[in-house]
C-alpha cells in the first residue's frame, strides 16, 4: 500500500505540469488523424461495467467506419485502475490525462467512470482544452454549484476558466431524489442512509439529505462507513428505518454492507445507487446472494430498452449482434453516447475548414435537443444533459431487471 | 505495573498523589478497557428500557470477530517470537485460507441444499485441507525466502516478507479476480441458535469462538508440553544456545511457520463463512489488525495475541455501535480504526510491552 501510494504522489507530482506537450486548446490540429481516449477501470469490480462503456465507444467509432469528414479516428482506451487494489486510482486517472496531453492527435476523452477520478483528470485535460465527456459522473461538484457541492466547487476543476466537461447522466440532485421517490412509492415511513466516503457517494448521500425533507421523508440516520472493514454488522444493528439507501459502490465493500443490513432487520428494504445498480451486483457470486435479491433494488441514468426510440432500440441490436450480448450492461449505452457526441461534434467543428480542440468543445455545449440513443437532450452551460429520468431496476432471476421509471420532480431538484 | 515501577517508589504509597499513581499503575489499563463497555452499561441502564440487550449483542458480536483476528494475530506473534520478523505475508496467507475453503465448497459440491452430514464432513475435510494449504504455503516461503536471510541484516527478511505479501495478493487476483466473491452462506450464519434475554448468539459466533478456542488450546499445550514445543521456546529465547543444546533450531522455525500456517487456514475458512464475502485484499486489514493485536497483547506472546484480537474485536463492533452516541453525530463507523490505534497507543504508553508482556530475545 505504501509503495502504492508513493508511485500515485509521483504521477499526481508529475502531473502538476498541466496542460502542454500536444497542443493547446485553439492550436489548429494538422494532419488528418485524431485521437479518442477513454479512461475506466479495466480490473476489479466495475471491469465489466468499463468494458460495456469502452464496446460503447467502439460501436459509435465502428458505426461512422472510423472516420469523421476527412479524419481517421482511433479509439485508445487506457485503464484507470490499479491491479493491487482492484480499484480506479487518482494516479492512474492523472497518467491517463496526461498521455493525452502529450498526443497532439488527443481530440476528445470519455471519462472518468469515477466522479473522484474525474476531479482530477478534468484540470489536466482543461488546461490542454481537450474535451472530456463522462459516461458516469454524477457528482454535483464537477459541474454546478448545486445542492450537495463543497466550497469551491466546480470553479477549481478548470484552471482556464472555460468549460471542457460534459457529462450525458443526470447529475446525483436528480438521483437522490429518484432513489427518495422510489423508496416512498414503496411505502417506506422512514429511511436509514449509508456512504462510502468517496466523492460519488458522500455527495450523493449529501443530496439524499437534502432532497428527503422535501418529499417528505424522515431519515433515520446518515451514517459513513469504512469500505475496507470485514463487517458492518454492529453498525446495522443501528438501523431503525425499514427502508436503506445505500450509496456506496460495489467495489467499496457494498455488497456486504448491504448483507449486514439485511441480517440485522430481515425484512428491511435495500436500495442502491448507480454505483452498486450493476450487472455484478445481480451475480450471486459477487454480489447480492439470491435470499436478499427480493429486497434489493437501485436506481441507473439507463432506462428500459423497450421504451427507447428508434435509435435506441438499433443501439441494443447492434451491440448484442457485435458482442454476443442479449443483455448489455446498462453502462453499456452511455459509452456509445458519450463517443457519438465527441465524434458529432467533432464533425460540426471540422465544417468550418479549421479543426481546433475548442471548436469540438464549443460544439459539445452547442449541444440542443439533440436526438440520440437516450432520447432527445441539450448540455446546459455547465456541462450538464437536461435528461433527468432514471430507472429503477430489481433483481429477477439473478438479472437487472428494468422495474419502473422514477420521473424527476422538479420541486425536489434544486438548481446551480 | 511497569508505569508504577518507572518511578522507582515502593507500591506502598506514603501520598496521595504517589497512592493515585500506584493505583493507576496497577488498574489504569484494566480501568481503561473496561471503561467503554461499563460506560454503554450504565447508560443502557439508565435508559427507559433498562435493558442491556444492544450492548450485549454487540459484545457477541466484538467477540466472534475478535475470535478471527485472535487466529491470524497468533501467527505473527509466533514468527516475531522465534525469529523476530514480522511476516507480512501472514495477513495474505489468511486470504489464500479463505480463496481455499470456497474452491473446496466448490469441489465438494457442498451447497445450501447440502445435507447436515454431508455439510458437516464436508467442512470438516475443507477445514483440513485449508490448515494444510496454509501450513504448507507458509513452511515454503521461510524455507525459500527467510532461510537464506538468517544471518543477514533484519531489513532483508521483512522486505522479502514485504514481497511475498505482494505474490499472495497477486495469486488471489489471479485466482478470482478483482472484485469481491460471494461465498454461500452454507451455515446459514445469522441463524440464532442461544437466546439469552434478547441477547443472541448465532451460528456464526459459535463456528468463530467454537474453532478458535480450541485451536489455540491445542497450540498452547503442544508449545508448553511436548518436546517440539520446548524446542521452539528455546530457540526463541537463544536459538545459539538452543543449537549448542543439540536442537535443530531450522527444522524448530520451519514447525513455527507451520502452526503459524495451520491457524491462518482455520482463520481463512471461518472468515469465508462469516463474512460469505471474500477478496484479495482481505489479508491486508486483517494483517493490519491481527499483528496490531499481537503488538498490543505483548509481541511473541500467544496469550497476549489471543487477547488482543478479542480486544480489538470488542473495539471495532462497540466503536461501529456507539461512537456516534459520544463523540456525536458527524462521528461513525469510519472513525473505528481510530479508535482502535487510540487504544494501542495509550496500552504502549503504558505498558510497551503489551497487556501481558513480550516473550522475545529483546524482552529478554
Amino acid at each position: 500500500m505504501t509503495a502504492v501510494s508513493i508511485a500515485s504522489l509521483a504521477v499526481g507530482v508529475s502531473a502538476c505540469g498541466g496542460g502542454g506537450g500536444g497542443g493547446g486548446p485553439t492550436a489548429k490540429i494538422t494532419g488528418t488523424s485524431l485521437t479518442v481516449y477513454s479512461s475506466l477501470p479495466e480490473q476489479g469490480a466495475s471491469g465489466d461495467q468499463a468494458k460495456a462503456i469502452e464496446n460503447g465507444v467502439k460501436l459509435a467509432v465502428k458505426d461512422r467506419g472510423g472516420k469523421v469528414g476527412k479524419y481517421t479516428v482511433t479509439y485508445k482506451p487506457l485503464d484507470d485502475s490499479l491491479a493491487s487494489t482492484g480499484a480506479a486510482d487518482e494516479g492512474k486517472g492523472a497518467q491517463n490525462a496526461r498521455t493525452a496531453v502529450q498526443d497532439s492527435s488527443a481530440i476528445g476523452y470519455v471519462g472518468e467512470y469515477n466522479s473522484g477520478i474525474s476531479k482530477v483528470t478534468i484540470p489536466i485535460l482543461n488546461k490542454a482544452g481537450i474535451t472530456q465527456i463522462s459516461p458516469a459522473n454524477t457528482y454535483v461538484g464537477l459541474t454546478s454549484t448545486a445542492p450537495g457541492h463543497e466550497p469551491g466547487e466546480p470553479d477549481k476543476y478548470y484552471p482556464t476558466g472555460k468549460r471542457t466537461y460534459a457529462r450525458v447522466v443526470p447529475k446525483d440532485t436528480i438521483q437522490a431524489a429518484a432513489l427518495v421517490t422510489a423508496a416512498k412509492q414503496d411505502g417506506c415511513s422512514s429511511i436509514h442512509v449509508f456512504n462510502s466516503k468517496t466523492t460519488y457517494s458522500a455527495g450523493l448521500a449529501r443530496n439524499i439529505g437534502l432532497v428527503a425533507p422535501k418529499v417528505p421523508m424522515k431519515i433515520e440516520g446518515n451514517d459513513a462507513y469504512d469500505p475496507k472493514a470485514a463487517n458492518y454488522r454492529s453498525l446495522a444493528a443501528n438501523v431503525k428505518a425499514p427502508c436503506v439507501i445505500q450509496t456506496g459502490e460495489i467495489e467499496q465493500n457494498g455488497v456486504q454492507l448491504m448483507k449486514d443490513v439485511a441480517t440485522a432487520d430481515k425484512g428491511v428494504k435495500l436500495y442502491g445507487a448507480d454505483g452498486i445498480c450493476l450487472n455484478a451486483s445481480a451475480d450471486p457470486t459477487k454480489g447480492i446472494p439470491t435470499t436478499l435479491a427480493p429486497q434489493f433494488k437501485c436506481t441507473i441514468a439507463t432506462l428500459d430498452p423497450k421504451t427507447f426510440g428508434p435509435t435506441g432500440k438499433k443501439f441494443f441490436k447492434d451491440f448484442s449482434t457485435e458482442y454476443h450480448q442479449p443483455h448489455p450492461d446498462p453502462y453499456a449505452i452511455y459509452g456509445f453516447e458519450s463517443a457519438s457526441l465527441l465524434l458529432d461534434s467533432i464533425q460540426k467543428a471540422a465544417a468550418s475548414g479549421t479543426l481546433t480542440r475548442q471548436k469540438v468543445t464549443d460544439a459539445v455545449f452547442s449541444t440542443k435537443d439533440r436526438k440520440s440513443v437516450l432520447g432527445t437532450y441539450s448540455i446546459d452551460k455547465n456541462g450538464d444533459t437536461t435528461l433527468t429520468d432514471y430507472g429503477l431496476y430489481k433483481i429477477v432471476g439473478k438479472t437487472l431487471t428494468f422495474d419502473r421509471v422514477i420521473k424527476s420532480n422538479p420541486s425536489l431538484v434544486g438548481s446551480g | 505495573m511497569e508505569a508504577a515501577s518507572i518511578t522507582g517508589k515502593p507500591l506502598a504509597a506514603t501520598t496521595p498523589v504517589a497512592a493515585v499513581r500506584a493505583f493507576l499503575g496497577r488498574y489504569g489499563l484494566i480501568i481503561l478497557l473496561a471503561a467503554g463497555p461499563v460506560y454503554f452499561a450504565i447508560h443502557d441502564l439508565l435508559q427507559p428500557s433498562h435493558s442491556l440487550v444492544k450492548l450485549g449483542n454487540v459484545l457477541v458480536a466484538g467477540i466472534s470477530n475478535g475470535a478471527i483476528w485472535a487466529l491470524v494475530a497468533v501467527g505473527y506473534t509466533l514468527v516475531y517470537g522465534i525469529i523476530e520478523l514480522i511476516n507480512f505475508a501472514h495477513g495474505d496467507l489468511f486470504m489464500i485460507g479463505s480463496f481455499v475453503g470456497y474452491g473446496m465448497f466448490g469441489t465438494l459440491g457442498l451447497t445450501l441444499t447440502t445435507g447436515t452430514l454431508g455439510l458437516v464432513g464436508g467442512l470438516v475435510v475443507t477445514l483440513i485441507v485449508c490448515m494444510l494449504v496454509c501450513a504448507s504455503i507458509n513452511v515454503m516461503i521461510e524455507r525459500v525466502g527467510y532461510r537464506p536471510l538468517r544471518n543477514a541484516p533484519k531489513l532483508a527478511p521483512l522486505i522479502t516478507a514485504v514481497g511475498f505479501s505482494f505474490i499472495l495478493q497477486n495469486v488471489g487476483e489471479l485466482w478470482l479476480g478483482g472484485s469481491q466473491h460471494g461465498v454461500t452462506d452454507l451455515i446459514r450464519g445469522s441463524t440464532h441458535v442461544i437466546n439469552l434475554g434478547g441477547v443472541t448468539i448465532d451460528r456464526q459466533d459459535i463456528l468463530a469462538v467454537g474453532l478458535t478456542v480450541p485451536l489455540v488450546l491445542v497450540m498452547t499445550t503442544f508449545i508448553s508440553q511436548s518436546r517440539l514445543g520446548k524446542a521452539m521456546r528455546a530457540t526463541a529465547q537463544d536459538p545459539e544456545a538452543a543449537r549448542l543444546m543439540g536442537i535443530n533450531v531450522d527444522t524448530t522455525i520451519s514447525l513455527t511457520f507451520l502452526i503459524g500456517g495451520l491457524l491462518a487456514g482455520a482463520g481463512g475458512l471461518i472468515y469465508a463463512l462469516y463474512q460469505t464475502n471474500i477478496w484479495f485484499f482481505q489479508g491486508f486489514r486483517a494483517g493490519l489488525i491481527a499483528f496490531t493485536a499481537a503488538v498490543m497483547g505483548g509481541i511473541g506472546n500467544v496469550r497476549g495475541a489471543v487477547l488482543g484480537g478479542f480486544i480489538i474485536g470488542i473495539i471495532q463492533q462497540l466503536s461501529d455501535n456507539r461512537i456516534h452516541e459520544v463523540l456525536g453525530k458527524n462521528f461513525g463507523s469510519e472513525w473505528t480504526n481510530v479508535v482502535v490505534f487510540a487504544y494501542l497507543i495509550l496500552i504502549m504508553v503504558f505498558r510497551p510491552q503489551g497487556l501481558i508482556g513480550e516473550e522475545t530475545r529483546e524482552a529478554g
